[in-house]
């Protein structure tokens, strides 16, 4: 039993990469890019460019790719489901039957659905895991900062924000460590968590719950306690140790986004949708 | 001035679970002297750690009066000013540290204080070398043992060059090899930089190396003086649910047996010596 | 129910950049109706050699077998393994899970679909075992209890489970004295009056010396030593190069010895060391 050997977001592996070194608001920038782009592709075609894209990105990077799609694996059961639902809601006036039983009717419409539905999630979670992956919290935390640093002008608490981010982010590997020795303290009192059906695993699910949220609340409470001894009083007079720069790698990068955009672009302009 | 903290008849009372007042201080009267190494001790529960945060205004008084060089914590505006006079390092240094960079964490107090760049990469630098932490400045905490997280704790409070450090239990869940770090730095802190030290402990074999201690029982405090001169007092000492340090309970324990030690055995050294001029 | 670990290796987040490799080659066996002490630093491998006890994990390479039952066997039985093999945890938070102490002491029971005349019959006797009272304790509601409370209430959950071994994880940590000692004594009850197999894991020689009869010390994943308790404490240099520290009794005794008196034994408790040490001096034997 390990949890949290399975879990990729939010880790961040340290290296000497070319992304690695990217500012962090390129990186942030590249991937809302990424983000975008992915809602609007509708065919199979562009997905393939993406996937090229992100693994040329995951290679570069230096990380392991069994270990970059390790972090699907906890996933597979609602992405599993997602499609299914998919297949048999969706349909379309002209789609074909690919097969029916009872009140269930599958149509090839509601199989392309349901895959390229899939097939998104898939990629946001690649993109967001890749970010988090090749850049450590803090500079996450100060790209986004002075990204956001504009919308201070409209009275938006822009650091505080970021900052209550930050510490979510931290708090999902403290967590799923917690929930590995609740599950373990459970299991060594005769809760057999891979037995029974689906209701019953459910319903021994939740008794997991209750002592995780309790640890969760008194960990935050204590760490707030901490960091309003250290005089943190929101980010109102917070100076930094450091400063951001654009730099020649960050040129390079913004020009191949530039580039590999402009290629995403025309495919969802030339190629006919499959839905 | 000699004083750098002075608590004046202090009550506190906080909301249990189940909606009831309970009264965690009960009218406690105490100073922290300048340069001191003072120990704080009492079973869990008795109040130590509500008592210390008072000292950096975490808590404000229910009633009495808490002065932190000259600075009423009473008054709000001066919340900001005694924070910057008395750190604070708490037991678990996983709830504490806020950056998964060392030095980034380091910093994070003299960020707060809206220092100049230049003067947080100073500072830091100098925390992190007093600390002997300098290898381990671009590592994760969660990569170090619990010890040196403790440390790096340390030295994201002497960044913001306090007068005076608070230590909430921060030995109780290390080692004893972190335990002896700590402590060993704590000391050395105290020695090097003149920093007034406010240690809360259960463990009598670090009370030991203290200048004075306060004991306390339902928010009361029962006794202050050198630990030698309290730890002499054995009996009063176990009814209040503490122990002696060992050296300490093992002379206790042979006088009553007959063999003629004197009253104020401390250390292992002290009694091995003792035992060796019997005759 | 005895226990044989042979050549156990483990590694944590196996296959992936972030793999530590925490047990190299263990082999230890542990026989009914001990008292064992695995004792080393933070990190150094114990509670995930305690955790294959109990088949929370199993072996990477290398093999544990409880009671002639191989752990790793796919076909083995590694829920009534567990209830045999409790398991306490160090932190009382993550293995409370009910709203009063009866209930969470019936936990374990229940999920053995036990007659409800069994359940409570159960937490009634694992209750008196931990020195709880039934009728002050049994409805109170778990987070009013005080630390030494809760880490008791943890233990008559699994105590409630009925098992034969029982692993002890850093359970007196962050107590206070008195806290502590009342954990102590019902172990020690435990173990004499119960006859319960203890494994107590620690970082502390301390309370080791006073309770174990055998100490295992681990370092860095490795078996460093496997000695009755006395012998152990013939080689503090080695304890003490890896972290540990000595009993301060034992101390005292030893830096006497450097000294040139001739003591006879090695003393584990305070009681122990006052007895030698007053009989000495009262036969003057101490001298050279």
């Amino acid at each position: 039993m390990e949890l949290t050997k399975n879990i990729t977001l939010g880790v961040y592996l340290p290296g000497k990469s070319f992304i690695h070194r990217l500012d962090p608001r390129t990186k942030i920038i590249a991937s809302g890019i990424i983000v975008i782009l992915l809602l609007m592709i509708r065919s199979y075609q562009a997905y393939g460019a993406v996937f090229i894209f992100l693994a040329a990105a995951v290679i570069i990077a230096g990380i392991p790719p069994g270990y970059a799609f390790s972090g699907f694996k906890p996933m597979l059961p609602v992405l599993t489901f997602m499609w299914i639902f998919q297949l048999f809601l969706y349909s379309s006036p002209d789609a074909e039957v690919i097969f029916s039983w009872w009140i269930f009717t599958a149509t090839d419409a509601g199989f392309h659905m349901g895959t390229l539905i899939t097939l998104r999630v898939i990629f946001l979670f690649g993109i967001t895991t890749l970010l988090t992956l090749t850049t450590s919290m803090v500079s996450l935390t100060d790209g986004l900062e002075s990204l956001l640093s504009p919308l201070k002008a409209i009275g938006l608490p822009t650091q505080e924000l970021v900052m209550t981010m930050v510490i979510a982010l931290r708090f999902v590997l403290i967590l799923a460590e917690e929930l590995d020795k609740i599950v373990k303290a459970q299991m060594a009192r005769g809760v057999a968590f891979d037995r029974g059906n689906f209701i019953q695993k459910t319903k021994k699910i939740f008794p997991v719950f209750l002592p995780l949220f309790i640890s969760a609340f008194k960990r935050a409470e204590e760490l707030i306690i901490a960091m309003e001894a250290r005089s943190y009083t929101g980010g109102k007079h917070r100076t930094k140790m450091k400063t951001l720069h654009i730099g020649r790698v960050d040129l390079a990068a913004i020009l191949i986004m530039l580039i590999f955009s402009a290629l995403i672009i025309f495919l969802i302009l030339t190629v006919n949708p499959t839905i | 001035m000699k004083t750098l903290i002075e608590i004046t008849d202090l009550t506190y009372k906080y909301r249990s679970g189940g909606g009831n007042a309970v009264t965690a201080l009960n009218g406690v009267t105490m100073q922290v002297y300048r340069g001191e190494i003072l120990a704080i001790t009492g079973q869990n529960g008795s109040g130590k750690s509500t008592l210390a945060r008072h000292f950096n205004a975490l808590l404000t008084p229910g009633s009495g009066e808490v002065i932190v060089d000259g600075l009423s914590v009473n008054d709000k505006k001066n919340t900001a000013a005694i924070r910057r006079i008395v750190g604070m390092v708490f037991q678990n240094p996983d709830n504490q540290l806020v950056s998964s960079v060392v030095e980034e964490d380091v910093a994070f107090g003299p960020e707060n204080l809206g220092l100049p760049q230049a003067e947080i990469v100073k500072r830091v630098d100098w925390a992190l070398k007093s600390l002997d932490l300098e290898a381990y400045r671009y590592r994760s905490p969660n990569s170090l043992s619990e010890g040196q997280k403790q440390l790096v704790a340390i030295a994201g409070v002497l960044a913001m060059k306090p007068k005076c450090i608070v230590l909430d239990e921060p030995t109780a869940h290390l080692d004893p090899k972190g335990k002896r770090e700590v402590l060993e730095n704590v000391q050395r802190l105290n020695r090097d930089e003149g920093i007034t030290t406010v240690l809360l402990t259960h463990s009598m074999n670090e009370v030991v190396h203290c200048d004075r201690m306060i004991i306390m029982d339902q928010g009361l405090i029962k006794l202050t003086g050198a630990p030698r001169e309290l730890f002499a007092q054995a009996e009063q000492i176990k009814a209040l649910g503490l122990d002696l340090p060992a050296a300490a309970q093992l002379a206790y324990g042979l006088k009553l047996k007959g063999l003629t030690l004197p009253g104020n055995i401390l250390t292992i050294e002290e009694l091995v010596a003792s035992l060796c001029q019997l005759p | 129910m005895p226990i044989a670990v042979k050549d156990l290796c483990f590694s944590y987040k196996q296959g992936t950049p972030f793999e530590k490799k925490v047990l190299h080659n263990i082999s230890l066996d542990i026989e009914d109706g001990e008292f064992v002490g695995i004792i080393g630093p933070t990190q150094s491998g114990k509670t995930t050699l305690a955790q294959h006890f109990n088949a929370l994990l199993l072996p990477q390479s290398g093999s544990v077998t409880v009671n002639g039952l191989i752990t790793s066997d796919p076909q083995a039985d590694l829920i009534s393994l567990r209830l045999q093999v409790g398991y306490v945890f160090q932190n009382p938070d993550y293995q409370l899970f009910a709203q009063t102490v009866g209930e969470d002491i019936a936990f374990g029971p229940q999920n053995q679909q036990l007659r409800k005349s069994e359940v409570t019959e159960r937490v009634t006797t694992a209750m008196k075992q931990v020195g709880l009272d039934f009728d002050t304790f049994c409805q109170r509601d778990i987070y009013a209890l005080s630390g030494g409370q809760k880490r008791r209430t943890a233990i008559a959950g699994v105590l409630a489970c009925k098992p034969k071994i029982l692993i002890l994880d850093d359970v007196t940590a962050g107590l206070d004295p008195r806290g502590r000692e009342e954990i102590l004594a019902v172990i020690r009850d435990l173990h004499q009056k119960q006859k319960i197999t203890i494994i107590y894991i620690s970082n502390s020689m301390d309370e080791a010396a006073e309770l174990a009869e055998r100490i295992i010390v681990i370092n860095r994943g490795q078996k460093q030593l496997d000695e009755p308790v006395r012998e152990v404490f013939k080689k503090p240099e080695q304890l003490r190069s890896i972290g540990l520290e000595i009993p301060e009794v034992i101390n005292v005794i030893e830096k006497l010895q450097e000294r040139g008196y001739v003591i006879p034994s090695i003393p584990l408790t305070l009681e122990e060391a006052i007895d030698l040490l007053t009989t000495a001096y009262a036969q003057r034997e101490v001298k050279r």
